[in-house]
């Protein structure tokens, strides 16, 4: 008996709706996030992240009246990024109803804000997000801005320093590998969680079951995220699942109990 | 059934909220202790840290457990099953001293302990119907130490150490992990509660 391996599902959200491009270009609307997650779950997603790639003012207010509606029929974890900038933004986004919040740019700019995050409401809800390329010469080098701006960093220690200041969990994407569906950086994953003493997620590059089955198996993840093979219908969280335990691995099955779930309720 | 659904100021009720009200049960959430004692049932929730918690709690503790004792249901949930011992390695305060025992840090190479794991159970109602254990969520850094064993209802494996998940006394019963937050399963464990609670 020990963790489960957990398949995380990630829906990229703008001003409300569940978008879909690569990151930031091209853009169309696939739905509603709500309906979305709530599917997911039945399907047996362990947890969903919301990743708000709105720039807005009206479109922060818009995300908090999302997870207020999302954490009404979602009984899942949910994981909310993207325009966090101060403690106030994390402590408004987990009264709304996210049980982790993840920050990238923000962090890198001003560490501070893990710890003051991690002292108010816990580690176990501070996620570091580390995106992630490799470098020309040797390592990876951690981004900033949706992969749009260089740091300099190197990202695993990058990742190991946030941790130290009080993340609780790496959320831990390969730029190389993100959207590509050629499998995990999985050297990436092992490297960054044979460093930290928390669970690293790993991110980008999710074509098919035996992706995830490497970065669990040789990157030591504890959970892999998984984006467009699911909204694009290529395939279920529930296929993915079931090839994973065909293999040995020991991932949640959805539970045999009877009832409503999610919207269908 | 109206419930009283403990607010210590900070973090995400909106789901246990609604999966209590899925459960049949009026959900009033508050940080009045008259009022949350008066309700047909209490709920302690599982967000923030052990210090913040205990300084949310009436100075006199005595008047929670005796409530408790007088046969108030109670289900604490993560901190709030915590907030049933002595005292916490996490920080200052005593808790409401229900149940002997000391909340101590969990000492595995990853923590917190994060993620869904699996409840051994031995027969308690809170359970019914979930075929004899769950998958359910947990995130946290600290464990339940009680004095005595036979007061656990359901236990789970981390790095090689067999701790409580879940502690019943009399009707005030704690889970370690997140009902809220563990799909159908934890719906069911939160209306089993909330069956026992109405008897």
């Amino acid at each position: 008996m020990s963790l489960h391996p957990r398949v995380v599902v990630c829906l990229d959200v703008k001003d409300g709706r569940v978008v879909k491009g690569t990151r930031f270009k091209g853009l169309r609307d696939v739905g509603d996030p709500v309906e979305l997650a709530a599917r997911y779950e039945a399907e047996g997603a362990d947890e969903i992240v919301y990743l708000d790639i709105s720039a807005s003012r009206e479109g922060r207010g818009t995300l908090l009246d999302l997870v207020r509606r999302t954490a009404e029929v979602l009984f899942v974890p949910l994981t909310v990024g993207g325009g966090i900038r101060e403690v106030a933004d994390i402590g408004q986004l987990l009264r709304a109803g996210a049980d982790k919040i993840s920050v990238n740019t923000a962090a890198v700019g001003e560490p501070e804000l893990l710890s003051e995050g991690a002292s108010r409401f816990g580690s176990q809800c501070i996620v570091i997000s580390v995106d992630a390329a490799r470098s020309p010469t040797n390592g990876w080098r951690a981004f900033t801005h949706g992969g749009s701006v260089p740091t300099g960093l190197d990202a695993v220690g990058w990742a190991a320093e946030a941790v130290q200041r009080g993340a609780g969990e790496v959320l831990l994407t390969s730029i190389d590998r993100d959207g590509a569906r050629t499998g995990y950086d999985v050297e990436l994953t092992r490297a960054v969680a044979e460093l930290v003493p928390v669970p690293v997620v790993a991110s980008g590059g999710a074509g098919e079951a035996a992706h995830l089955r490497d970065t669990f198996v040789n990157g030591m993840a504890s959970a892999a995220l998984v984006a467009g093979i699911l909204h694009d219908g290529l395939t279920t969280v529930g296929a993915l699942k079931t090839a994973l335990a065909d293999w040995g691995v020991d991932v949640r099955l959805t539970s045999p109990v009877p009832g409503p779930v999610g919207e269908a309720a | 059934m109206r419930v009283a659904l403990l607010d210590y100021g900070a973090g995400n009720l909106h789901s246990l909220g609604k999966a209590l009200e899925r459960g049949g049960a009026t959900v009033s959430v508050t940080s009045d202790w008259d009022r949350a004692l008066a309700a047909d049932a209490l709920v302690l929730p599982g967000v923030g840290a052990f210090s913040a918690a205990v300084a949310a709690l009436p100075e006199d503790r005595n008047r929670v457990r005796d409530a408790l004792a007088r046969g108030l249901p109670c289900l604490g949930i993560c901190l709030g099953m915590q907030l049933f011992f002595d005292g916490s390695d996490e920080g200052e305060g005593e808790g409401i001293g229900l149940i002997p025992g000391r909340v101590r840090q969990l000492d595995a190479p990853v923590v917190p302990h994060m993620g869904w794991n699996d409840v051994d159970e031995v027969g308690d109602p809170l359970f019914a119907g979930l075929g004899g254990g769950l998958a359910a969520y947990f995130a946290h850094s600290y464990r339940c130490d009680p004095v005595d064993s036979a007061i656990v209802i359901g236990w789970t494996e981390y790095a090689g150490d067999r701790m409580a998940a879940a502690v019943r006394w009399k009707r005030s019963w704690g889970v370690q992990f997140h009902p809220e937050k563990s799909s159908r399963g934890g719906l069911k464990l939160v209306a089993n509660f909330l069956e026992m609670a109405r008897q």
